[in-house]
């Protein structure tokens, strides 16, 4: 390569290179959109959804036909832990791509596909004889075939763009993707990709779940787990290579990846995973066409990506099992759970102390017990009322506790010395050293649990301090007297 | 086919470059070498450390971070441009985490979301706000390594010294190399067993931190001659060819300046005769001697199975008993 | 309704290793096995860490590569009787993020019988129902596997492996990590399986207890260094060859082996 003079202006402007990158092409397409004269969202919006424009039409359902294929495909990459085997394969195609173009000399979708899809199953190959074959870590074998298939595809792009007949928009739309230049060709092969993808899925679905879950089991069962990994390479070196178009080489892994991260996080069962994982894919894809037909020279992959992340986003600090507001709701409500077992645990200590005789815990007695101020003790009180375990007469200052109250603050103290018990004596811990973690067992021991305990302790009457273990509903019925 | 492979000329190809075109190619070939180099050294941590996708999503967030330095600063100085890409990295790694660490969801996942999304960010912001530009998309691609040479020179102090991008990234990998030098030993604990390096008292939050910034700070000044993406070859590249080479890590640290130069040389060559983006013909020729150090490697197993197994019924009692 | 296994042939016995011999990169892990375990009995397979007992399984199983020798279950390669074998692998083999619930995890020891393509049918939903019957964890079968502790996780294995209805069982490390009443369900349901005449190997760690569970035990140190009935085999010159010079528990346990104790080691 002659190397050219330059001026120092451009030394810098990588950052303007992308831009222009993937503007160029859509400069050029920009008529197929049809001509954008009016700004205003809601009319664009009823044009968009309503296919009053044809190229409009091909961009929405190419864009959902790749959400679906993307979607259920990534759902297995995700739980197989291959994230990021789209990204090396779709970087891995160019050269396929460079190869397809070169055989017609002209953008031939159909020589392109197999030259991509070809060049993407050379990287798969690669990918799994450098994992096989030496000792180098998969990440490592992913990153060497990305880039090293990557450099031979730049090469030949490079040499290409100096024939006379190279046309450079051609090579360039598949690189940066633009959905708007879908046309009814590129439909086809998109829809055929999409049918293979839920045929395998439901004819499949059984072993792509064994060998997803337990490759090894699903081997020793007999099932061919090879085979279906290298079937399911096949589908997603054909759909990234699809997709390719639309929303170009880097981000046509997110497509395969965040839909089907969101819907890991919000659901338990695979085949509900498969279906939220299209679903978003399709949403994000129908988003993305619509929103860069908003503007003018709009890229689309960005904006799927960009709707794409917004659904995970929500998904990841709002969903209900797993999201990260629901861990802390949860973990909040525990916290809220433990400090007012401990509140009764140590009104019951103070009844105990008394045995049970000579009317209710006043707040002054409590605070003192603990070792906090009387404001403290009130707030914690306070805090019985609702889950309608105590209660506080105002007048004398009295606490009463509720049946249901009673009834859990004996229990806690049962798990409590039971506990120290068992460590004590089962597990030989020094007497002295039982107190703190019984302090946290207490709340967490369920009932069988402690029937087994009972039974294991020989429904034992003291515990390691010499203190009764009580029998709640017997107690409940003896403080009523 | 025959326009595409130009006639292989030997004189153009193997010795123009050293004598005649020597003050032109000698400036590109260094600066090919000390990316590679350089890059290779620190990428031999990512690949202990199973983050050679790491690089790759460093690379590809640098994006968004460019553009936000560009439209926080207005200039495309190596200061704004250094300081975003930090940045981004920042961003990157800390978004990482806090995707995966309080969820269910895999360190993998959350890699491929969080740069995807950035990089989309990037792209959206460029397009918002920068839309009129008529440039050389080459040089993303695969960065503008043939145009090295004819930067204007650096002047110091009444010397000429050469292009300032060979300059600068001579000076990032001198403080690169010094680094590594000092925390040797800190790399080393926490890339082999982070859990023993945190009983020892390295603090490996910080180390790995570190590692990504420096990391990020070889891409800002990679990103220029070889592009986004052919940047992650050089990274990955000269360490995985060296663990064919060396089972200690100075040997292969070694190894991987070796192919460096190698890489370089026969890239340069490769590029000359196929007239193609001397970067990618670099990354190619890097690839050839991967897979050659490979071949190597397997050759020497099955010669040392063979011999091996010619004493199968000789192994000593001691050596069974000792086990596994 | 689970069906017993048929009785073996007399000929062929259900487990026979010739001269197999395993290494991964270079090491060797395995050198010249040769096993014929007979059918019905219960085996043990102990030795110290690193001395290719995990491998062993998995060579048989056909999950590692190897080297030399063969495999042969009731007188056929495993390619041809495969689903005449069970499996339960290490708890750490898999994933328990994964989005399935019990039962989904214990259908899945019916996949190997149904072919490609074909579903779990309502007798293969009931077999799987029987199965976690026998582990006690029919309770539950709609939870997410996440959400058990290390014993139900093993239990559920087990149902796994047992509603593949197979005659012979590898086993690798089921009682690792699990409570004392899990294990002692493991035990009753293992011997439960000898008595419908089912061969079962497993992969164990503790030397006590293999003792006393185990008909019996393959001593294992990268080659055979013993395999016999339980008592001839469990001395303590044999144990020093297997384990080497690190025993210190060992050799009070192999000496009231010898001694004919039957005391519970404290």
């Amino acid at each position: 390569m002659k190397p050219r003079p330059t001026s120092p202006a451009r030394s810098g402007f990588a950052l303007w290179a992308w831009g222009g990158v993937a503007l160029s092409p859509c400069v050029a397409r920009a008529s197929r959109i049809g001509e954008l004269t009016t700004n205003d969202v809601t009319a664009q919006a009823a044009r968009f959804f309503t296919f009053a424009d044809p190229s409009a039409r091909w961009a929405l359902l190419g864009a959902l036909l790749l959400g679906l294929s993307c979607g259920l495909l990534g759902g297995f990459l995700v739980v197989r832990k291959l994230s990021l085997v789209g990204d090396a394969l779709s970087h891995a195609v160019l050269p396929g791509v460079a190869a397809g173009f070169l055989w017609s000399l002209t953008k031939n979708p159909f020589a392109i596909f197999v030259g991509a899809t070809a060049a993407a199953l050379l990287g798969a190959l690669a990918v799994e004889a450098i994992t096989r074959g030496s000792r180098l870590p998969q990440d490592t074998a992913l990153g060497l075939v990305l880039s090293g298939f990557f450099a031979v595809g730049i090469c030949l792009v490079s040499m290409i763009q100096r024939l006379p007949t190279g046309s450079k928009s051609g090579i360039d739309k598949f690189l940066f993707g633009q959905a708007a230049a879908i046309g009814p060709d590129d439909l086809v092969l998109l829809a055929a990709v999409a049918a293979a993808s839920v045929l395998a899925v439901t004819l499949f679905h059984k072993e792509l779940l064994a060998t997803s879950f337990d490759p090894g089991f699903a081997t020793a069962s007999g099932l061919p787990a090879v085979w279906i990994h290298r079937g399911l390479m096949v589908l997603l070196a054909c759909s990234i290579v699809v997709s390719l178009q639309a929303v170009g080489v880097v981000l046509v892994s997110a497509m395969l990846i965040i839909p089907a991260a969101t819907a890991y996080l919000l659901t338990d069962r695979m085949n509900r995973l498969l279906a939220i994982s299209a679903g978003v894919g399709m949403f994000a894809g129908a988003m993305g066409a619509f929103l860069s037909f908003l503007g003018t020279n709009l890229p689309t992959g960005p904006f799927m990506v960009l709707t794409a992340g917004g659904v995970f986003a929500l998904a990841w600090l709002f969903g209900p099992r797993h999201g990260v507001l629901a861990r802390q709701l949860l973990h909040h409500r525990n916290t809220l759970r433990t400090a007012r077992e401990n509140t009764l645990k140590a009104v019951y200590h103070a009844l105990e102390t008394r045995e049970f005789e000579g009317g209710d815990v006043t707040i002054p007695e409590l605070a003192a017990l603990r070792g906090e101020s009387a404001m403290d003790t009130r707030r914690a009180i306070a805090m019985l009322r609702p889950a309608g375990l105590g209660d506080l007469d105002p007048a004398s200052d009295r606490i009463r506790l509720t049946p249901a109250g009673l009834q859990r603050a004996g229990e806690i103290v049962r798990n409590h010395r039971l506990w120290e018990l068992y460590l004590a004596n089962a597990a030989h811990f020094a007497t002295d050293h039982v107190h703190e973690d019984a302090d946290e067992i207490e709340h967490v021991l369920g009932e069988e649990t402690v029937r087994r305990l009972e039974e294991r302790l020989d429904h034992a009457e003291r515990d390691p301090h010499g203190r009764p273990i009580p029998r709640p509903t017997a107690n409940s019925t003896r403080a009523q007297r | 086919m025959n326009a595409l492979i130009p006639p292989f000329d030997p004189h153009a190809v193997f010795v123009v470059p050293w004598t005649s075109g020597l003050p032109v190619f000698g400036w590109v070939v260094l600066m090919g070498f000390l990316v590679t180099a350089l890059c290779g050294i620190v990428g031999n941590y990512l690949i202990l450390r199973r983050m050679a996708l790491m690089g790759d999503a460093i690379s590809h967030s640098v994006l968004p971070g460019l553009a936000l330095a560009f439209l926080a600063f207005g200039s495309r100085g190596i200061g704004p441009m250094l300081a975003g890409a930090l940045f981004a990295a920042v961003v990157t790694t800390g978004l990482i985490e806090l995707l995966h660490r309080p969820t269910r969801l895999k360190p993998d996942a959350a890699t491929g979301i969080v740069f995807t999304c950035l990089f989309a960010a990037g792209v959206v912001l460029i397009s918002l706000f920068a839309d009129r530009v008529d440039l050389d998309q080459d040089c993303v691609l695969h960065g503008e390594l043939a145009q090295v040479p004819f930067e204007p020179f650096l002047r110091m102090g009444g010397m000429v010294l050469g292009p300032p991008s060979v300059i600068r990234m001579a000076a990032a990998g001198a403080v690169v190399l010094v680094l590594v030098a000092l925390f040797y030993k800190e790399l080393l604990v926490s890339s082999f067993d982070a859990a023993l390096a945190r009983c020892v008292g390295i603090r490996t939050g910080l180390v790995h931190h570190a590692l990504m910034a420096g990391v990020s700070v070889l891409v800002v000044f990679a990103f220029q001659s070889v592009g986004a993406i052919l940047v992650i070859a050089m990274l990955i590249l000269p360490g995985a060819t060296s663990s064919f080479l060396s089972e200690r890590l100075p040997g292969r640290m070694a190894w991987s300046v070796m192919h460096a130069a190698a890489s370089s040389v026969l890239g340069l060559h490769l590029a000359l005769w196929l007239d193609c983006s001397i970067a990618a013909a670099m990354v190619v020729a890097g690839c050839v001697l991967f897979v050659c150090a490979w071949g190597v490697s397997a050759v020497r197993a099955a010669l040392r199975q063979r011999f091996a197994g010619a004493d199968n019924g000789e192994i000593s009692g001691a050596g069974v008993i000792q086990g596994g | 309704m689970l069906s017993s296994p048929t009785s073996p042939s007399p000929v062929s016995p259900p487990l026979e290793i010739h001269d197999l011999t395993v290494s991964y990169h270079r090491k060797p892990v395995l050198y010249g096995i040769d096993l014929v375990v007979p059918a019905g009995k219960l085996v043990g397979i102990v030795g110290p860490n690193g001395a290719g007992k995990s491998t062993l399984i998995k060579a048989c199983m056909g999950l590692v590569p190897v080297r030399s020798g063969w495999v042969k279950f009731f007188g056929q390669p495993p390619s041809r009787s495969l689903t005449r074998v069970g499996y339960v692998p290490q708890r750490e083999s898999v994933d328990w993020d994964f989005p399935v619930n019990v039962m989904d995890v214990v259908l899945m020891g019916r996949y190997g019988r149904l072919g490609l393509i074909r579903r779990p049918s309502r007798a293969d939903r009931d077999i799987a129902r029987e199965c976690l019957e026998r582990v006690g964890m029919l309770p539950y079968a709609d939870r997410q596997i996440a959400n058990l502790s290390g014993g139900q996780q093993q239990r559920i294995f087990l149902a796994r492996a047992l509603a593949q209805e197979s005659e012979l069982y590898f086993m690798d490390e089921p009682f690792a990590g699990v409570d004392a009443a899990t294990e002692s369900a493991i035990v009753t349901l293992l011997q439960d399986l000898r008595a419908r005449g089912c061969t079962i190997l497993v992969v164990h760690h503790d030397l006590p207890t293999a003792r006393q569970y185990f008909d019996m035990l393959l001593l294992l140190n990268m080659r055979v260094t013993a395999f016999g009935p339980t008592e001839e085999v469990f001395t303590s010159e044999l144990l020093q060859k297997t384990y080497g010079g690190r025993l210190t528990i060992l050799s009070e346990v192999a000496h009231a082996a010898a001694a004919g104790s039957d005391r519970r080691i404290p």
